[in-house]
């Protein structure tokens, strides 16, 4: 005989009910009957805090704010090919003739008219390695590499090497995902060596924490960070204890639009700088325009002419430094 | 005359073993020379190769893997401008 624990046999099935229609019972059965509601099919879904998502990674969680408000604005003319030899390997060439910004220790802007052509291989082959190389013709080599030795583990490499002795600069990191969470480690040149770990709290809410450590200056910083999101907006906060606090926030206004906003305090140099932009994404193109509490408008437009060629406008205007930069470009290839 | 044979066969495979172990030590000696070169050679110095190797071998690394992987593009593909 089976045990009587096991195997209860299930409820019957509740009686199906007319949907929406008064019941056409008798008095009696209405007071034990009661008609469904109608259309109402929205529950509310109990919080399962065993099974939350996989948060971002901590270093992203402001990248839609970055994506809509820092786009890679430049000046002069720039020129991407971009050849696609597989579905996995490709070659890029690309030519920048214009002025580059010097940082000055006074207030003056110093540009200095450069032209640089760079070559660059990509090696994609998501998700077990991705190898991207970008050499340029001052001898400077930007190395990126991408490899996931195990399920949950990956190694990423970020190294800017050049022919200069003492200005090449590395950083390995080490990342680990769990099911709700993610930790990295890095270590990095000069004996830089960082940790970093974000956790999901709720299914919209993760906080994170990170440490480092600068081994040739001494320094060592602490800081935290939570990134709340929905299906609309998201906003991030961060703290570190180099005194800087960032927060930002951004809204999808639609399925085209977006609008972000983002504030930025330093503590040590008491500066605050907060901006306002906005991203429409179109069929055609992509336009992307921000204002600074600066006074620094910027705007970045890319149109789609064919198929695989991109066209680029790229403008940023800053009255108060008399800084005015304006490029247009070209990207053929995908 | 079979025990001869047996004598022969023995010989020669002690012979055998016998160069078979000598050239296996020179492998190892050889190998642990280059490693302890290596290792010897100062931290700083060791940085600065690895730093080169580094520099002037990833973008052929890249092109090579991406040569290799399927489907196998050809040489007139990789240098062509088209």
């Amino acid at each position: 005989m089976g045990s009587a624990a096991s195997a209860a046999a299930p409820p019957p099935p509740p009686p199906v009910q007319p949907h929406g229609a008064a019941p056409p019972y008798g008095v009696g059965l209405a007071g034990i009957l009661p008609p469904k509601p109608d259309g109402d099919e929205k529950k509310e879904e109990k919080v399962d805090y065993l099974n939350l998502p996989c948060p971002v990674a901590y270093e992203e969680i402001q990248r839609e704010a970055l994506m809509s408000l820092k786009p890679e604005l430049f000046e002069g003319l720039r020129f991407d090919f971009t050849k696609m030899l597989s579905q996995k390997f490709a070659l890029s060439h690309s030519v920048l003739m214009g002025s580059l910004e010097v940082p000055s220790q006074s207030a003056d802007v110093i540009k200095v008219p450069t032209a640089q052509y760079e070559f660059g291989a990509n090696f994609i082959d998501l998700p077990q390695l991705m190898l991207i190389g970008r050499l340029m013709t001052d001898g400077r080599l930007n190395a990126r590499v991408k490899c996931d030795l195990t399920e949950n583990l990956a190694l990423k490499v970020n190294a800017q090497l050049t022919s200069e002795p003492h200005y090449s600069q590395g950083m390995f990191n080490f990342d680990y995902k769990g099911t709700d969470y993610r930790a990295q480690f890095q270590i990095g040149n000069n004996a830089f060596y960082g940790a970093n770990y974000i956790q999901s709290v709720t299914p919209n809410l993760s906080m994170g924490t990170e440490i480092f450590w600068l081994g040739q200056q001494r320094k060592s910083g602490i800081g935290f960070n939570s990134r709340y999101n929905t299906d609309k907006m998201v906003g991030t906060l961060q703290v570190a204890s180099t005194g800087i606090v960032a927060l930002s926030y951004v809204q999808k206004v639609s399925e085209k639009v977006s609008l972000a906003t983002d504030f930025m305090y330093n503590h040590m140099s008491r500066d605050v700088t907060s901006s306002v932009g906005y991203d429409y994404i179109l069929r055609q193109c992509r336009l992307r325009g921000k204002i600074d509490s600066n006074g620094v408008v910027a705007a970045y437009l890319e149109e789609r002419l064919n198929m695989g060629v991109n066209f680029l406008l790229s403008a940023e205007i800053d009255h108060a430094k008399k800084n005015y930069k304006f490029g247009f470009g070209m990207t053929v290839g995908e | 005359m079979a025990s001869a044979a047996a004598d022969a066969a023995q010989s020669s495979a002690a012979s055998a073993a016998r160069l078979a172990r000598e050239w296996s030590t020179w492998a190892m000696k050889k190998s642990e020379k280059m490693v302890i070169s290596f290792a010897r050679i100062k931290p700083r110095k060791k940085k600065k190769k690895a730093k080169v190797v580094a520099h002037y071998g990833f973008i052929p690394l890249v092109v090579l893997v991406g040569m290799r992987s399927e489907p196998r593009p050809s040489l007139a593909q990789l240098l062509s401008p088209v």
